[in-house]
């Protein structure tokens, strides 16, 4: 049997540092989300006088929400359950982008009825609001039977659209962590030597997703800035940081 | 909310109409025709996103509510303009893939269509749709067609309701379909009800529900009312004339009006 060396054969080594990349991310990505997250939807239940509140991802594919999260009544037996995103008012909330809440669900003939038989717990008032970053609508957060006479319910909406943003922005957090493998295999293009193994690289870099392909374009400028030496590279971060400094102060846009 | 000398009142805006002969798009979940609080709907139509030609694909033809919120939406159109021509632009329903561009697609065939007013409850807040929605907010504006859409919760951009040629509706907790605050901090611009309104919903029935998504609709049966007493009225002077009979900005002393009226034009 031939002992193929790795780094012989471009794409063996491409396989192992994709491996490697997908290691990676979790590796060095903010440990603790999970924990935040069930810290969140058990505060905000509290904080809302509710019966439960559970936050529910999108599949990969978009189409079922995979409750992630739950606390309260029903919690265990609802979390890892997954209903279609085409149906419901969770389904709603993903696909319209808008906020919604029901106080007499039992008059919602498609009111999740699943969800109820599955969990044993049959819910009246639903409040349920999206969890999206400028990129990407990620899921939802639902809040079951809030007590609605607290002194400043009106504003629970509002509130919990601001409890979603932080849901967002953990979630937002952990998938930049998991792609730093893939920036850095396409930044590892750049620098590479041999012919065969540049192509390889590059045509990892070149299926990646278009905003990675932008973060990987960056990480590879980089790279090839980096190579002419110390001063090069702090120039190069000296420019970014300012860069970084002008856009905090101007208001968000595409173009 | 400071006053415009306009001699404008809820009577001569709307008074007497009732929407007749015009046509009023719901771009949602679809509309159940069979609904007793919502009557006729003169077309429908369901996009969706293919994925394997990656492209909109449009089927023209009865569809029903796949979420019961179009059939709402309709259901409080129908309450300030009886009489208006309702149509279902079904975008919602399908995979989220491609969303942003179905939800594009159906406005404009709506506004190819001659739709004057189209009701928005559903957004993006995806930077990525920032221009495509921009190009069709104007498509609107220069086709003299109205786009009234539910605003955001949090103080984060959504689309279109961000940009300033269309309506962009909040709720307030009113529950009177003829009134509207309007509100002196952009993007959102009136107030409408929105919060524990009674509304038509899947299989005849009806629910209690909150949210913007239901005030944008107020604001729509409002300008489909306006626009069948003033059919020439522009995007902007439909915005003007509610802004003038928002209730925060009205005087309610006619005589003060009139002053108010002589000293706009002293200024001139």
């Amino acid at each position: 049997m031939v002992n193929k060396r790795a780094g012989t054969d471009p794409d063996e080594l491409l396989r192992q540092l994709g491996a490697l990349a997908t290691a990676l991310g979790p590796a060095v990505r903010p440990g603790g989300t999970q924990e935040l997250l069930r810290s969140l939807t058990e505060t905000a239940r509290q904080l809302f006088g509710a019966a439960a509140c559970s936050l529910a991802l999108l599949s990969e594919d978009d189409s079922e929400l995979v409750y992630t999260i739950a606390s309260g009544e029903g919690g265990a037996d609802v979390t890892g359950m997954r209903i279609s995103s085409s149906a419901g008012i969770a389904g709603w909330v993903v696909q319209s982008g808008q906020p919604i809440a029901v106080s007499d669900l039992a008059s919602d003939p498609r009111f999740s009825p699943e969800v109820a038989e599955q969990t044993g717990y049959v819910p009246q008032a639903i409040l349920a609001v999206p969890v999206e970053t400028p990129h990407r609508m990620l899921g939802v957060i639902s809040l079951l039977d809030r007590d609605a006479r607290r002194p400043g319910a009106e504003q629970d909406m509002a509130l919990l659209s601001l409890f979603a943003d932080q849901a967002a922005l953990a979630l937002a957090s952990v998938d930049t962590f998991s792609d730093l493998g893939r920036v850095l295999l396409a930044a590892l293009a750049e620098a590479a030597a041999g012919e065969d193994l540049v192509a390889a690289l590059r045509r990892a870099a070149g299926q990646l997703p278009p905003a990675d392909a932008d973060l990987a374009a960056l990480a590879a400028a980089f790279a090839s800035v980096a190579r002419h030496g110390a001063a090069e590279r702090r120039l190069a971060v000296a420019v970014l940081r300012h860069i970084g400094d002008y856009l905090q102060g101007r208001p968000p846009r595409t173009r | 909310m400071p006053r415009i000398g306009l001699a404008i009142d809820k009577d001569w805006a709307w008074g007497g109409a009732s929407g007749a002969g015009i046509t009023v798009a719901v771009v949602d979940s679809g509309v159940d025709p069979a609904h007793p609080a919502i009557g006729a709907v003169d077309r429908a139509i369901a996009l969706q996103w293919d994925r394997e030609t990656q492209s909109v694909t449009t089927a023209e033809g009865p569809h029903e509510d796949l979420f019961g919120h179009g059939t709402a939406c309709a259901g409080i159109i129908r309450r300030a303009a009886p009489d208006a021509t309702l149509w279902s632009v079904r975008v919602l329903g399908s995979r989220l893939t491609g969303k942003g561009v179905v939800f594009a697609a159906g406005v404009r065939w709506a506004i190819a269509q001659g739709a004057r007013v189209v009701n928005l409850s559903l957004s993006t807040g995806k930077e990525e749709y920032f221009g495509l929605f921009h190009e069709i907010a104007d498509e609107a504006a220069f086709a003299g067609v109205v786009l009234v859409c539910a605003s955001n919760n949090v103080p984060a951009p959504t689309y279109p309701a961000q940009f300033s040629s269309v309506i962009s509706v909040a709720a307030h907790d009113g529950q009177d379909p003829f009134v509207l605050d309007a509100n002196p901090a952009p993007p959102v611009d009136f107030g409408a009800p929105g919060i524990d309104v009674e509304v038509p919903w899947l299989s005849g029935a009806s629910i209690v529900a909150t949210g913007n998504s239901f005030a944008a609709p107020h604001v729509t049966g409002l300008v489909a009312r306006m626009l069948s007493k003033h059919p020439r009225l522009t995007p902007y002077e439909v915005k003007t004339v509610l802004r003038a009979v928002a209730s925060n900005a009205v005087p309610s002393n006619p005589v003060e009006d009139n002053a108010v009226s002589r000293r706009a034009s002293d200024d001139d």
